[in-house]
């Protein structure tokens, strides 16, 4: 299944080094390749979770690894998930014993803007961010409306309302227009400065005549740069917002600012504008079910995801959760057959890129994994059965072309440090 | 939303099952199945008013006949092309279409190709106690109090028949729940319920059926003081019981609990009800068989250890309900959390139960749960029992549910398929006799928005 529009019941993946070399009906191997015969599996590319707190909040859930939200400020645009990514958390294991190879790290959602994202593998036996990270992967904005915020700083100082919310984005976005004006003048002196000495070397001053030196750049604000960096593109916006007319309401604050949201996060009202997200072009991640735990929530169905692609929008399920990460698989199936119920159309390669080929794309990084096609890293998954099924499992995953998992083989279920020493009965992530 | 089912009060119970007078034992169970309950009861004479005709007896009207699906009792039988006879609210007769002569007439419903399982059973669920978890005022699955003993508070006269999230769990099978306080030490008492949705009047078929506990650091941080303290309720309940006379005259010693907690206490201490039990590590669970030596009929709910004294508990004859999915250590409690504890529990002769703990919103969920379960190589006979039979019986409720039997309350589902599978959902769901309409709050959203992506508005 190659989420990419094909699926060949009988089909070849062809791996060379870290990449996927061929996908096909039947492929001749190559003199020397070695053969693994998955006759009666199926293969699809590694899911990749859109919305994950692992290893910034660490299974156990100490008060030690709480690391997701610095709840400090409702703005805090300077801060990173990647520095706080544990890479011992032993919820890694398990994601990666349920298919998935690539994960985006976020702060959590008390803060309007929680800080820098981190896109990881689920490679083994990383030390540090370095080790576990998606290379070339851009990073990521987390932004949080409604109620969370609220919540966090209605005693605080504010925000308290979602009134506050919005004044606050919209204040620190302003300010990140004014630092991104002062870069460009200070680049416009540069650039003239540079100029001047080039026609004549030795006269060193200035337009004012004060000075003879370059022109002192801002001093510099890791906030401000995260957010210039938004108003760039080259950072992306993973926004926690679930109801439709707050997303309405974000959409038209990106207009404003000139940037894009590249994904809303736990969008359970999704359905309810999916056309203008499909406009938008901005990716929904839902769950499949999850509903009512708070009033924001309280409008989820199980359809979300089956209407937003029925609209053309990018639908993705996500977990935000160490037990959901390791099923999407059923997550997706579960939606999916709730929208052919309710007379949608939903393809099993549609649905299939709910977890890997739209996820990869919200992430800014599907030229290079999401789908089964040649050129692209070969992560993949050799499943037991349907990948839809709720008796299948992931029987081996690789990542870039490395077995990383297999599941009849109890060294390559690979544990990381803190479960070694503890009686868990078995050996390794099962 | 009344239904056509009639309460009567003292009615002698139908098909052979004998029943006592519903003013002092309200719950109207065979006499086998709570032997010792009715005795307890009858002490709360204040609360046989209230207690009335609380559980559906009504089997009167014409029969109706599901013929031809396959019928999983949910004891582990399978009947081929099945008939099942339904008489008011309950199951007349259940048979092979052989073995049955349907009246000329009467009323059937042709089900060939279907599969019909008991309804589910939500164990340790907040079904009717909370709308929206982070709203307070939607909520009334705890007591906002410090003390740890809360023996007393019932659930059931909190439970709102009205709440949206009963139909989106009924229309998935849920038909019944074991609903439950949260918090403390002693929590509460758990109340059943059918989800019959917007019968204010009828929806509790019997209340104080289990008397839920929590191990663990819950009292003073500390699991040696929670213990100590549970001992020298337990100890003081049944000082209460045997001295109530002298405690109403004043002359007895300091008792450590409010005289309304003790006095509920008193069946459960006695063993003539379940204390349903939240324990995960082995310290804790071991506390458990302790319990059941003693002679209390326990329940363990959670049991992520269980698998390692799996023998030990068999022993004890402690049922283990386990939500299967949760396999990560999410606390020191939960090291060795794993997929096929269910499994292997069962496996030692465990009576495993599966739920979906604590929630209101997605107990229909538990399918899944069991799936995986089966996926982790527990028997699907034994799944379908988890989430029906087994809590059935571990709440003492299995003369009225649980599976498909005569006598039974009709409460069932009918699938196309596997009713673990995620591509099935229930053609249709029975409860009390009676089909519900496959609506909910969820379908009508749906519904209102779905022209709008057809883009035909």
């Amino acid at each position: 299944m190659t989420a990419a529009g094909v699926i060949y019941e009988r089909g070849d993946v062809l791996l060379r080094g870290d990449r996927i070399a061929d996908v096909a009906a039947s492929i001749d191997a190559p003199k020397g390749a070695r053969v693994v015969d998955v006759a009666g599996k199926t293969i699809t590319p590694g899911i990749i979770d859109t919305h994950s707190h692992i290893g910034v909040y660490a299974a156990p859930g100490f008060s030690a690894h709480s690391d997701g939200n610095e709840m400090t400020s409702p703005t805090t645009a300077h801060v990173r998930a990647q520095d706080a990514y544990w890479p011992q958390d032993p919820q890694i294991d398990h994601a990666r014993a349920g298919g998935v190879t690539t994960m985006q790290i976020l702060p959590g959602s008390a803060n309007l803007i929680g800080g820098r994202s981190v896109t990881v593998k689920t490679y083994v036996g990383a030390r540090g961010i370095d080790e576990a990270r998606f290379v070339g992967a851009p990073e990521g904005l987390k932004m949080a409306c409604g109620e969370n915020p609220k919540r966090a700083y209605g005693d605080k100082g504010g925000p308290g309302t979602r009134m506050g919310n919005v004044a606050g984005f919209r204040g620190a976005f302003i300010k990140a227009q004014e630092y991104q004006r002062s870069l460009e003048r200070y680049r416009e002196k540069l650039a003239r400065h540079e100029a001047k000495g080039d026609k004549s070397k030795g006269d060193k001053s200035d337009d004012d005549g004060k000075s003879d030196g370059p022109p002192d750049p801002p001093a510099r604000d890791l906030a401000m740069e995260t957010l210039a960096a938004v108003l760039r593109g080259e950072i992306l916006v993973h926004n926690h917002c679930y109801r439709a007319d707050e997303m309405l309401g974000m959409l038209a604050l990106g207009r404003e600012f000139g940037f894009a949201i590249r994904s809303f996060h736990h969008a359970v009202e999704a359905y309810k504008i999916a056309p203008e997200l499909a406009k938008a072009g901005t990716a929904a991640s839902v769950w499949a079910d999850w509903w009512g735990f708070k009033a924001e929530a309280f409008d989820g169905i199980r359809e979300n995801a089956a209407m937003l692609s029925v609209a053309g929008a990018r639908a993705i399920i996500h977990s935000d959760s160490g037990i959901g990460i390791q099923h999407l698989n059923q997550e997706a199936s579960k939606a999916m057959w709730a929208g052919r119920r309710a007379g949608l159309e939903v393809a099993d390669d549609e649905a299939l890129r709910w977890i890997t080929a739209n996820p990869a794309w919200a992430l800014g990084v599907d030229d290079r994994v999401g789908t089964l096609e040649a050129g692209k890293q070969a992560d993949l998954v050799v499943w037991d059965g349907d990948p839809f099924s709720v008796y299948s499992k992931a029987a081996q995953v690789f990542i870039e072309g490395e077995l990383v998992y297999d599941r009849s083989d109890a060294a390559r279920r690979p544990q990381t440090d803190f479960e070694l020493g503890y009686d868990n009965g078995r050996t390794g992530a099962r | 939303m009344n239904t056509r089912m009639c309460w009567i009060a003292g009615a002698a119970l139908a098909l052979g099952l004998s029943v006592g007078p519903v003013a002092t034992a309200a719950p109207a169970a065979p006499a086998a199945s709570k032997p010792a309950k009715a005795p307890a009861r009858a002490a709360k004479p204040a609360r046989g008013a209230t207690r009335a005709g609380r559980l559906p007896f009504d089997t009167e009207g014409a029969p109706i006949y599901l013929v031809g699906a396959e019928v999983r009792t949910g004891d582990g039988r399978r009947i081929a092309g099945a008939v099942i006879e339904l008489r008011g609210t309950r199951i007349a007769a259940v048979g092979t279409l052989a073995a049955t002569t349907i009246p000329a007439g009467a009323k059937t419903i042709d089900l060939t190709g279907k599969v019909i399982t008991p309804g589910i059973v939500a164990v340790d669920s907040a079904l009717g106690l909370v709308e929206i978890d982070a709203e307070g005022s939607t909520k009334d699955d705890s007591v906002a109090i410090a003390d740890p003993i809360r023996a007393a508070y019932d659930a059931s006269s909190a439970i709102n028949a009205d709440s949206a999230l009963l139909p989106v769990n009924a229309i998935e099978g849920v038909t019944s729940a074991a609903v439950t306080p949260k918090g403390g030490l002693v929590s509460g008492q758990v109340a059943w319920i059918d989800l019959v949705h917007g019968d204010t009047r009828t929806i509790v078929a019997d209340d104080e059926v289990a008397m839920r506990v929590n191990l663990g650091q819950t009292v003073a941080g500390s699991r040696a003081a929670t213990w100590l303290r549970l001992q020298e309720l337990f100890a003081d309940a049944e000082f209460y019981r045997t001295h109530r006379a002298a405690y109403d005259r004043a002359q007895s010693r300091d008792l450590s609990a409010h005289r309304l907690d003790l006095e509920a206490l008193a069946p459960y201490v006695a063993g003539q009800a379940p204390l349903v039990i939240g324990a995960d590590r082995i310290t804790d669970l071991r506390l458990l068989v302790a319990l059941a030596k003693g002679g209390a009929k326990v329940v363990a709910l959670g049991g992520t250890q269980a698998w390692r004294i799996a023998d030990e508990l068999a022993a004890a004859k402690i049922p283990v309900v386990v939500q299967p999915s949760q396999n990560l250590p999410e606390s020191m409690d939960e090291m060795g959390a794993r997929l096929d504890n269910a499994a292997l529990l069962a496996a030692a002769g465990v009576e495993v139960g599966i739920a979906v703990f604590g929630d209101a919103h997605n107990p229909r969920n538990v399918t899944q749960e069991a799936g995986l379960a089966i996926s982790y190589g527990l028997d699907p006979e034994l799944a379908l029992a988890a989430i029906t039979a087994v809590p059935a019986r571990a709440y003492g409720m299995d003369a009225h549910y649980g599976t498909i039997a005569p006598g039974k309350v009709a409460n069932l589902v009918v699938w196309d398929g596997d009713p673990f599978e995620l591509s099935q959902r229930p053609r249709a769901v029975w409860i009390r006799g009676r089909a519900i309409p496959m609506r909910s709050r969820q379908t009508e959203l749906r519904d209102r928005y779905l022209p709008r992506i057809r883009g035909e508005r």
